[in-house]
């Protein structure tokens, strides 16, 4: 339920990978096959000695070297800046207000409740069940819109559609406290902690 | 005959059912985003190879840049070099480099083009396990997803009590459209193949799977002794 751009991740992924691709086949392409070797000794000779050229033209006033240098570091940074940008993309979407109200109910002033409300409220009331040994509850904001994340770890043999039905009960009843509507993910998964705990045997 | 009331319960339950709601856009668009994975993993592989390597040649070319004796390879002779290629390297170094830049490269590129499905199914049956309330069924605002370790745990659970045997005697494989039950009987006790089904296809169809798998049991020839 996070905001990770994944159309974003997709894309870039794609993009590097096919770029490796392309260098990798190229290198090999040079190695076993000779027509490939020769084309590309032909080709690299020419533009090696008109890049010679180009860097001893634009070298800079006074004897120093060739600006070209700087505007490959500029480059080189921008992909540096561009990728850690995308990678600190990665699962946000955190929220801290379940919701907020301004002027409610005509009356001056602001209601906001904090996401903490629903987590603990939930964790609180799922604490004491033996089944369930692991229960994570978050609160996200995806497009906009604030949505509880409710995340089960039941212990192995537990029956899913069961579990899910009664924590619904206990989202709906959240939902008459707080006075909203809630969008609600519940996600029973296998984790560590269900995975070494012994089987349910009895209900 | 003497409870006219008593069938009407069981009427009046099943009434409320069909008012679920369908899921509102957004939770759709949630749980369409559940059951596939955000890569967010091989794009931090992806940062952390590109940012090591972008630095190492932009410190590079900032030593060249002021004059400075290069790092480790002096830029103008690396281009030099990939100038001259084939004859550069060594053959055998220049192909394995060129397999593995293309494995790594493949590896990514699949990781982009293929669904990237996580091992997950939506499951809609949780609605029959809630308590009736006057708000009605929330199936338009509460989504769920499941692994489908929990599935497989929770229907070889199923599977064990129908065929009375023991838990290492049942493994459960569940795939996105098939469930496939393998039974290893008690050596001398023959097991009910039809029992077996008849059970774990009741608590797929109850669950409401998305998508349905069909359900598939393999009792294994040779049995289990002394279980």
């Amino acid at each position: 339920m996070n905001s990770s751009p994944r159309g974003l991740n997709r894309w870039a992924i794609g993009f590097f990978g096919f770029v490796l691709i392309a260098i990798g086949a190229g290198l090999l392409a040079l190695v076993v096959i000779p027509a490939v070797a020769s084309a590309w000794r032909n080709w690299s000779g020419g533009a090696w000695n008109s890049l010679q050229q180009v860097i001893e033209q634009t070298r800079l006033p006074g004897g120093g070297e060739s600006w070209i240098w700087l505007a490959l570091a500029a480059v080189l940074l921008v992909i540096i800046v561009l990728v850690l940008a995308l990678a600190a993309q990665q699962g946000k979407g955190r929220a801290t207000l379940l919701s907020t109200e301004v002027d409610a109910g005509g009356e001056p002033g602001d209601i906001s409740i904090g996401g903490a409300v629903a987590e603990q409220a939930v964790r609180a009331a799922l604490a004491g069940r033996p089944d369930l040994p692991g229960v994570s509850v978050a609160t996200y904001e995806y497009r906009g819109k604030p949505a509880l994340r409710i995340r089960l770890q039941p212990r192995q043999g537990v029956a899913p559609h069961l579990l899910a039905g009664e924590v619904a009960d206990l989202v709906m009843a959240l939902e008459r406290v707080v006075g909203h509507q809630i969008p609600v993910l519940i996600h029973v998964g296998v984790g560590a902690r269900s995975r070494l705990s012994r089987a349910e045997r009895v209900r | 005959m003497s409870q006219p009331t008593e069938p009407a319960r069981g009427e009046t339950r099943n009434a409320v059912q069909p008012e679920t709601p369908p899921p509102s856009p957004f939770l759709r668009r949630v749980l369409r985003r559940e059951s596939t994975s955000p890569r967010s993993v091989a794009v931090v592989v992806l940062a952390i190879v590109v940012t090591v390597l972008c630095g190492y040649a932009l410190l590079e070319a900032l030593v060249h840049l002021v004059g400075q004796p290069s790092w480790l390879i002096e830029p103008q002779y690396a281009v030099e070099g990939l100038a001259k290629l084939p004859d550069s390297l060594s053959p055998i170094l220049l192909g394995a480099l060129g397999a593995v830049i293309f494995m790594v490269g493949l590896f990514f590129f699949l990781g982009a083009v293929l669904p990237g499905r996580r091992p997950r199914h939506v499951l809609n049956g949780w609605t029959a396990s809630m308590r009736a309330t006057e708000s009605g069924i929330p199936t338009d605002r509460i989504g769920v997803v499941v692994d489908d370790g929990v599935l497989a745990a929770s229907l070889a659970r199923r599977a064990r009590t129908a065929a009375n045997v023991q838990r290492e005697q049942v493994m459960v494989v569940v795939s996105r459209k098939l469930v496939v039950v393998n039974v290893r009987p008690t050596s001398g006790v023959p097991v009910d193949r039809e029992l077996i089904s008849g059970a774990v296809e009741e608590e797929v169809r109850r669950m409401q799977l998305e998508p349905e798998p069909a359900v598939r049991i393999v009792v294994a020839e040779s049995g289990v002794v002394g279980a």
